[in-house]
């Protein structure tokens, strides 16, 4: 079956994101614009994966848990779970990597929790959008270890990717590579390259997204996809 | 007290774009971490660093720093000064390191002792 994915979006717990993106608004957006695959992935914090995950199942839209790390070299790589039960533990530890600095909300934007009906039930004090304590190799191992998928965000970017900060790509075994731009205007060396919306406003809610060819829908169905490359830009 | 302007000459650093040039610069930030100026810069100061591109522009604004200074001579690409214009804020390029800046700066903000 063809398969719509979208593998990188935030919610109103990533400073950047917009408030009104709550996660069940990111869940139905995604499943009215024919997103068959949708991720929540906010910087470093998995704290909204239990409500997106509820609101997954009430949309009937298969949901996808995990964050967006900030890398000790500031590069930005997807870590991508099966259940948000793994997304939460992953990114419980992620948070513990963070330096301790406080959120700014009037000049960096509010970090919200919410539940399935979109009340707000916490503010996260911890600013989310510092550097974790781990290196980009180590993390993409542990990832993959964890059963996850790792997936370097928008390398074609000129900040917080890994081909800007770093200056190449390491030879790991990255589930995917993310592209901004089409057609890809940097070297993929061969892995399978995807594109994904990176939301951070209800406007971009699918306005960037992958076909793919799998078996189930399902988080299996997606890394076999993935792995075989059966992907369409 | 040391303007932009003052700043931009005493150190003799090239203009992309002069922001408003009269306005004080209050303190510095050396950086290369988006993340760390964010959370530590302060309002009315001046970043040190080599990230040459606009996202550097979008954390000045948001901190509120009126002043970048680019150091190792980066020329950013044109979004950056586009961005920069548009906020106002000063884009200066050294031919020195960030270190070096940083101390020259120092002196004219009177920090040395």
């Amino acid at each position: 079956m063809q398969l719509k994915i979208d593998l990188h979006n935030h919610s109103c717990l990533s400073p950047c994101g917009s408030d009104l993106l709550l996660p069940p608004v990111l869940a139905y957006e995604a499943y009215e614009k024919g997103v068959d695959i949708i991720a929540l992935t906010d910087h470093n914090c998995g704290r909204n994966l239990s409500a997106f995950s509820e609101a997954c199942e009430i949309v009937g839209i298969t949901g996808v848990y995990g964050i967006e790390v900030n890398t000790e070299e500031e590069v930005h790589l997807l870590a991508l779970f099966e259940t948000p039960e793994e997304g939460e533990d992953f990114s419980s530890w992620i948070e513990s990597l963070l330096p301790k600095w406080h959120n700014i909300p009037q000049k960096l934007g509010h970090q919200l929790v919410c539940d399935v009906r979109g009340n707000i039930t916490e503010e996260i004090d911890l600013f989310l959008y510092g550097a974790a304590a781990i290196s980009f190799d180590n993390l993409v191992e542990i990832i993959l270890k964890r059963g996850g998928l790792a997936i370097p965000a928008h390398i074609d970017r000129l900040s917080n990717s890994v081909l800007a900060n770093l200056g190449f790509l390491p030879p790991l075994a990255y589930s995917a590579v993310e592209v901004v731009n089409l057609p890809p205007t940097t070297e993929s060396n061969s892995y399978p390259v995807i594109r994904s919306s990176d939301t951070h406003f209800l406007e971009d809610v699918a306005s960037r997204t992958t076909l793919i060819e799998a078996t189930s829908n399902d988080f299996s169905g997606l890394k076999e996809a993935l792995q075989k490359g059966h992907i369409t830009l | 007290m040391v303007t932009i302007e003052q700043v931009q000459q005493k150190l003799n650093l090239k203009v992309l774009t002069m922001g408003e040039g009269s306005t004080p610069i209050s303190s510095a930030y050396t950086s290369d971490l988006l993340s760390d100026v964010m959370a530590n810069g302060e309002e009315g100061g001046a970043l040190i660093t080599i990230q040459g591109h606009k996202n550097s522009v979008a954390v000045a604004s948001l901190i509120g720093l009126n002043t970048i200074i680019l150091c190792n001579g980066r020329l950013p690409a044109d979004d950056m000064v586009e961005a920069a214009e548009e906020e106002s804020i000063a884009i200066l390029v050294s031919q020195e390191n960030q270190f070096t800046v940083s101390y020259k700066l120092a002196a004219l903000l009177g920090l040395c002792n």
